[in-house]
C-alpha cells in the first residue's frame, strides 16, 4: 500500500472544529498526565521485579539446587510472589493507566483531581509491596491468585476506590450521546473488579465457604479476573487502538455489541475448567466447559470485527509500533481462547491437567494478550503525556521482537513439554519421576524464552526511563519502526 | 521532568495534532455465516451441557449420571462389575488385604516368633469357635502354634472394627486359602459367638482358648468343607454394612 | 448503546449471573456437608482435625507446596490416577470439608499427596488392646509419627508388607533392617512411642527411613535429591536446625546419607513448623469409602493399614458393598 494513500485527517472535518478538538484532547491529556504517568511508572517497576522474580523461578525449577535452603527465595514463596507482582503490580496498573486515560478521553472530560488517583496508585503500590513481602516472608493465603494476606486487601480496596470511583464518574459526566464501544468494556471492568475481587475475599476468608468450594471460588475468581478485568481493559484498548491509528471505524456496531455482552455472559463461566475431574458435582465443570465452547462466540465476533476493521491497513503495522503490538494481542486472543476451549474437554484434560500446559495457557492470556496490548497502548499514550516521541526506534523493534519470540517461545515449550508431561503421568506404567524428566528440557527452554523477555523489559524499561526524563526525540512525526520508508506519512 | 509545553496547553503539541480522530463505529449487517458459526457454539455447548451434567443432580460427580463400569478388572476382584456378586470367599480375601495381612503376610506364613502362621495351622483348620474367639476379642500372651512359640506380638480385637458379615468373610477365606481346607464360617454364627463373649471384655490368652471346645460353632454352615465356588454367595447375609 | 441503566444493569446482570451460577448454587447444594458415619457412630469420616495438623496446613500453604503437589485423585474411569495407587477411590467433596484452605492443587510436579498418609507403612507391632479405644476413622492429630517397622527385618523382607510399591521416584528402596529408629516428627504421646521400647537414635546408615514414614518425609523435605537424584523439589533446609548433639543424639534427628549428613558431633534436627507439615502430611488420608463414591482397587494403600495405627475404616469394602455401588 502506497504511504501517500494514509490520510492525515478524515476530509469531512472542517479545520476549525479540528482545532477545537485537538485543543479539548490536549487538556484531557494534560489532566490525565501525573495519575498515568504514575501508573505507568509504578507498573514497570513492577514489571522488572516480577520478570527478575520470574527468572528465578523459571531457573529453581529445573536447577533446584539454585540458592536452595534459604526460605524467603523458596520457590513455593518466590512463585506466588511472581505471580501476584505481575498481577497486581505490572498488569493492573498499567492496565488502570490506560483505562483511565481512555476514559477520559472518550468521555471528553478532563480529569479532576488527578492528584486523588495519585494517592489512590501509591496506596495500591503500598499494599503489593507488603502482599509480596509477606508472601516471601511466609505470609501466604495458600488460594492461588489470592495469595495477599487480608490486611493487604483492605489496602488494595482503599487503594482502588480511591482510583476508580474517578473513573467511573468521569463516565457519568461524559460529553457526547454516544457510548463507544471501548467504553462499555472499561466501565464493566472498573466494576467488574471490585465485586470479583470482594466476592473472593468474603467467600474465602470473611465468610468461607465449606471444603472444594474455596477451589471454586478461588478459579472462578482467577478466570473471571483473567476475562472480565485483565481482558476487558485489553479488548476495550484494541477497540479503540486499532481504529484510531489507522484512522477508519470500526467495522460493524452489531458485531461489537453482541462480542460484548457474549464476551461478559459466558466468559465469567468459564473458572471451573481448570478443576476439570476435579471432586465437583458434575454439572459444575460441564457447565464451564459448555460456556468455553460458547466463547467461541465472541471470538469470532471480535476477531472478525478486528479483522475487517484492519482490512487494507495490514500493511500499516510495518510502522506504527502502537498497531503492531495491539494486533498481536487482539490476534492473541484468538489463540488463547482456541486453546482454552481444546483443554477443557475432558477426553483432553486427562492429559493436560497437572501439567505445564496451564502455565503456557495463563501465560498467553496474560501476557499475549493483555501485556502486549498494554504495550501497545503504552506507545501510543506516552508521548501524548510527556510531550516526546520515543526516542529509538530501533529498540522499540527489540522489544517487540523480543517479547514475541518470548512469548511464542515459551508457550510452545510448555505446551508441548506439558503434552508429554502428561502422556507419562497418564501411563502407570511408567513411574512418576518419567513425567518429571520428560518436562525438564522443555523447562530449560521456557528458561531461555524468559531470557528473552527479560531483555524485552529491561529495554522497554530503559525506554521508557528516558522518555520520563524528557529525553524524548522532539518532532512533529512519530516513532515509527521502519521510519525510513514512513518518512512522508501522516496520522498517527 | 521536562514535560514540554505544560505551560501553555494553547500551543497543542504535534502527538495531538497529527492523530486521526476519535474512533467510531459503523454499521455493518451481521454475515449469514457468523450466524451459522453461533448456531454450531450454541449447539455444542448446549449438548454437551446436557449430556455431561450428571442430571444436575446434588452431589453427582459423574458427568454420565452415574460412574461407568470399571474399565479395568478390579485388582483382586474376579471380574468388576457388579461388585454385590462377590463371593464371601473373595471379599474375605480382601478384608484379609486389608486387615490382617500386614502380620500374617500374604502367604498366611506370618512372622517367626511374632505373627503365628494361618497356614496349616491347627487354629485355622479346627473348629471355627476357637478361631472366632481370637478374631473377635484377640490374643495375647504366648501362644504355640504348629510346634513352634509365638507371643511377642498381641492380636487387637476385631469385634469393634469388624462386622459380622466381614468377620465371617475373612474367616472363610482363611479357612480355604493356602492349602487349608475347613468349614466356611456364616455371619449368623459369628453373630451367635459375639452374644457368648459379650461379657468377656478383655482378650484371650491361648489358656482360654484351648479351654474351648475346638468345634464348629453351631449354626447355619453348609455341609463339607469345600468353599462356596466363586460367584455363589454361601447365604443370603444380611448386606454387609459399611 | 445510549445510556447508563442498560449497560450498568447489563454489566451487573453478567456479573451476578455467573456468581450466582459457580458459587451460590453450589454453595447450596455442598456447601453444608456432614461427615458421613457408620450405625453405630463411631466410624466418622472425615474428621476435623486440629493441633499440629492445621498449623502444619499453615506451612504447607505458607511455603507454596500446592504449586507442585496436588491432592485429589481423579476416578478411574477417567485417569490412572488409582492405577498409580495415588487413592483407592476418587476423591470426594466430601473429603475435603473440614480442611481449610483447600489445596486441591493443578500441578503435579510431584506426586499427588491426597493419601500420602495412608501410603505411610504400618508400624510393625500392634498396640495393646488398651490403646486401641473406639475404631479410628481417620488418624488423630497428633499421629504425626507413624514408628517406622522398626524391629523386624523379615517383615521387611516379605513382599507384601513393605511399605508402597513401585519406588515411583526410582528411589532407593527402604532396606530392611537398618532401621532401629523413633521417626522424628509429631510427638504422639501414647502409643506409638510406647511401640518402640529401646529405640536410641536413628542409626545412620547409608539407607533411608521407610518410604512415607515420618522419618523419611523428614529427610525427603530436607535433602529431596538424597531419595531421588532426579527429583527437582527444593530443599526445604531452613525448616531444620543444625546443631552440635548435646549429650546424647536426639530422637527426632534426621537420618541423612553420607553426602548430607552434618559434620561429626553435630545433628540435625526439624524445628516445630516441620514436625507440624509432617504430621500434616501424615494425617491425609482419603481412604475410608464413602457411600457416595465407588471403591475401586485392592486394599485403600499398598501399606495396608495397620492394625492400630490408621484405622481407615474396618476393611473398606471393597467392591464388596452394594451401598458403595450406588452413585
Amino acid at each position: 500500500m502506497n504511504t501517500t494513500e494514509i490520510p492525515l485527517k478524515d476530509p469531512a472535518v472542517s479545520a476549525a472544529a479540528g482545532d477545537t478538538e485537538q485543543l479539548e484532547r490536549a487538556y484531557i491529556d494534560a489532566s490525565t498526565r501525573v495519575p498515568v504517568l504514575m501508573f505507568y511508572t509504578s507498573a514497570i517497576v513492577w514489571l522488572i521485579v516480577g520478570t527478575v522474580l520470574a527468572m528465578v523461578v523459571s531457573f529453581k525449577l529445573h536447577s533446584p539446587d539454585l540458592l536452595s535452603g534459604i526460605s524467603f527465595l523458596t520457590w513455593g514463596r518466590l512463585r506466588p510472589a511472581h505471580m501476584n507482582v505481575m498481577v497486581y503490580g505490572w498488569a493492573s496498573m498499567a492496565g488502570m493507566g490506560t483505562a483511565v486515560w481512555l476514559m477520559a478521553r472518550l468521555c471528553r472530560v478532563t480529569l479532576r483531581f488527578p492528584l486523588l488517583l495519585a494517592t489512590g496508585a501509591a496506596f495500591w503500590n503500598v499494599g503489593v509491596l507488603i502482599g509480596v513481602g509477606a508472601i516471601l516472608l511466609g505470609d501466604s493465603t495458600g488460594f492461588q491468585w489470592l495469595e495477599f494476606p487480608r490486611y493487604v486487601a483492605v489496602i488494595l480496596f482503599v487503594a482502588y476506590t480511591l482510583m476508580a470511583s474517578w473513573a467511573v464518574l468521569m463516565f457519568r459526566h461524559r460529553r457526547g450521546d454516544q457510548i463507544y464501544i471501548t467504553q462499555w468494556y472499561l466501565l464493566g471492568a472498573f466494576l467488574w473488579f471490585p465485586w470479583l475481587y470482594a466476592a473472593g475475599q468474603l467467600m474465602l476468608f470473611v465468610v468461607p465457604v465449606q471444603g472444594v468450594l474455596q477451589s471454586a471460588v478461588t478459579w472462578w475468581y482467577a478466570n473471571n479476573l483473567l476475562f472480565l478485568w485483565f481482558g476487558a481493559i485489553a479488548l476495550g484498548t484494541a477497540y479503540y487502538m486499532i481504529p484510531k491509528v489507522i484512522g477508519r471505524p470500526v467495522y460493524s456496531y452489531h458485531l461489537a455489541t453482541i462480542g460484548f455482552w457474549t464476551y461478559a455472559l459466558f466468559s465469567s463461566w468459564t473458572g471451573m475448567t481448570r478443576l476439570v475431574d476435579g471432586p465437583f458435582p458434575a454439572w459444575m465443570i460441564t457447565a464451564s466447559i459448555a460456556a468455553t465452547i460458547l466463547t467461541m462466540i465472541p471470538v469470532a465476533t471480535v476477531g472478525l470485527n478486528h479483522h475487517l476493521t484492519m482490512k487494507g491497513y495490514f500493511p500499516l503495522m510495518r510502522y506504527s509500533p502502537t498497531l503492531r503490538f495491539t494486533v498481536f494481542g487482539a490476534m492473541s486472543y484468538t489463540v488463547f481462547s482456541v486453546l482454552g476451549v481444546l483443554i477443557s474437554f475432558r477426553s483432553i484434560a486427562s492429559y493436560v491437567d497437572f501439567t505445564q500446559v496451564s502455565i503456557a495457557y495463563t501465560h498467553l492470556g496474560l501476557y499475549a494478550f493483555f501485556t502486549m496490548t498494554i504495550f501497545g497502548s503504552m506507545y501510543y499514550i506516552v508521548p501524548r503525556l510527556v510531550g516526546r516521541e520515543w526516542r529509538y526506534g530501533s529498540l522499540i523493534k527489540l522489544h517487540f521482537w523480543a517479547s514475541a519470540y518470548g512469548i511464542g517461545l515459551m508457550t510452545l515449550m510448555l505446551l508441548a513439554g506439558g503434552f508429554l508431561q502428561g502422556t507419562n503421568l497418564e501411563n502407570p506404567t511408567l513411574p512418576f519421576s518419567e513425567s518429571i524428566e520428560t518436562v525438564l528440557p522443555y523447562l530449560r527452554g521456557r528458561s531461555l524464552a524468559g531470557i528473552l523477555l527479560t531483555v524485552s523489559h529491561f529495554i522497554f524499561a530503559y525506554h521508557f526511563g528516558l522518555m520520563l526524563l524528557g529525553l524524548g526525540r522532539t518532532s512533529t512525526v512519530p516513532t515509527f519502526l521502519n521510519p525510513v520508508e514512513a518518512e512522508t506519512s501522516g496520522g498517527h | 521532568m521536562d514535560y514540554g509545553e505544560q505551560a501553555d496547553v494553547q500551543q497543542v503539541h504535534a502527538a495531538v495534532q497529527r492523530e486521526k480522530r476519535e474512533p467510531r463505529v459503523g454499521a455493518e449487517p451481521l454475515s449469514i455465516w457468523l450466524i451459522a458459526v453461533y448456531g454450531l457454539a450454541i449447539f455444542f455447548g448446549g449438548a454437551y451441557l446436557g449430556r455431561y451434567s450428571g442430571n444436575f443432580i446434588t452431589g453427582g460427580l459423574d458427568p454420565m449420571g452415574s460412574p461407568p463400569a470399571p474399565k479395568k478388572a478390579v485388582a483382586g476382584g474376579p471380574g468388576g462389575g457388579e461388585q454385590a456378586e462377590l463371593s464371601p470367599r473373595d471379599r474375605g480375601k480382601k478384608i484379609y488385604a486389608a486387615n490382617c495381612q500386614t502380620c500374617h503376610q500374604a502367604n498366611g506364613l506370618g512372622v517367626a516368633g511374632q505373627y503365628p502362621p494361618l497356614a496349616a495351622s491347627e487354629f485355622t483348620n479346627g473348629g471355627s469357635r476357637r478361631m472366632g474367639m481370637i478374631v473377635l476379642k484377640g490374643l495375647q500372651g504366648p501362644v504355640t502354634v504348629k510346634g513352634q512359640q509365638y507371643g511377642t506380638a498381641v492380636m487387637q480385637p476385631w469385634d469393634k472394627t469388624l462386622t459380622d458379615q466381614k468377620i465371617a468373610d475373612v474367616m472363610t477365606y482363611e479357612r480355604s486359602e493356602w492349602g487349608n481346607n475347613a468349614s466356611p464360617v456364616t455371619a449368623e454364627q459369628i453373630s451367635a459367638l459375639r452374644k457368648e463373649l459379650a461379657n468377656h471384655p478383655e482378650s484371650f490368652v491361648e489358656h482360654d482358648i484351648l479351654a474351648a471346645p475346638d468345634e464348629d460353632i453351631p449354626g447355619g454352615a453348609p455341609a463339607g468343607g469345600a468353599p462356596p465356588k466363586p460367584g455363589e454367595a454361601a447365604k443370603p447375609a444380611a448386606p454387609p454394612k459399611p | 448503546m445510549k445510556g447508563l441503566a442498560p449497560l450498568f444493569l447489563g454489566i451487573f446482570g453478567t456479573f451476578a449471573f455467573s456468581w450466582i451460577g459457580l458459587t451460590v448454587i453450589p454453595t447450596w447444594q455442598i456447601g453444608h456437608l456432614n461427615p458421613e458415619s457408620d450405625e453405630e457412630g463411631t466410624d466418622i469420616y472425615p474428621r476435623p482435625q486440629s493441633g499440629m495438623f492445621t498449623r502444619g496446613e499453615h506451612v504447607y500453604a505458607a511455603n507454596g507446596c500446592v504449586y507442585c503437589h496436588s491432592q485429589q485423585v481423579r476416578a478411574d474411569y477417567i485417569a490412572d490416577d488409582i492405577e498409580r495407587k495415588w487413592g483407592n477411590r476418587r476423591s470426594a467433596p466430601r473429603d475435603y470439608i473440614f480442611e481449610r484452605p483447600v489445596f486441591l492443587g493443578k500441578m503435579r510436579m510431584g506426586q499427588d499427596l491426597a493419601n500420602i498418609g495412608a501410603r505411610a507403612p504400618a508400624p510393625e507391632e500392634s498396640p495393646a488392646p488398651a490403646a486401641q479405644g473406639a475404631p479410628i476413622s481417620s488418624p488423630p492429630p497428633s499421629q504425626a509419627a507413624s514408628p517406622s517397622p522398626g524391629t523386624s527385618p523379615a517383615s521387611a523382607a516379605s513382599p507384601n508388607a513393605s511399605p508402597p510399591p513401585g519406588q515411583r521416584t526410582g528411589a532407593a528402596s527402604p532396606s530392611p533392617g537398618q532401621m532401629a529408629n523413633t521417626t522424628p516428627g509429631g510427638s504422639s504421646p501414647a502409643a506409638p512411642s510406647a511401640q518402640t521400647p529401646g529405640a536410641q537414635w536413628p542409626i545412620q546408615t547409608a539407607g533411608l527411613p521407610p518410604m512415607y514414614s515420618a522419618a523419611w518425609h523428614h529427610v525427603h523435605l530436607y535433602a529431596p535429591r538424597s531419595i531421588n537424584p532426579d527429583s527437582n523439589m527444593p530443599a526445604y533446609r531452613f525448616l531444620y536446625e543444625k546443631r552440635r548433639i548435646a549429650g546424647e543424639r536426639s530422637a527426632e534427628a534426621l537420618q541423612l546419607a553420607s553426602s548430607d549428613a552434618p559434620p561429626e558431633g553435630w545433628e540435625v534436627v526439624p524445628t516445630y513448623d516441620a514436625k507440624c507439615v509432617v504430621a500434616y502430611l501424615m494425617g491425609l488420608n482419603q481412604s475410608h469409602p464413602l457411600k457416595e463414591v465407588r471403591s475401586v482397587g485392592g486394599a485403600p494403600a499398598p501399606a495396608a493399614p495397620a492394625p492400630a495405627a490408621q484405622g481407615a475404616s474396618p476393611a473398606p469394602p471393597v467392591g464388596g458393598s452394594p451401598a458403595a455401588a450406588k452413585k
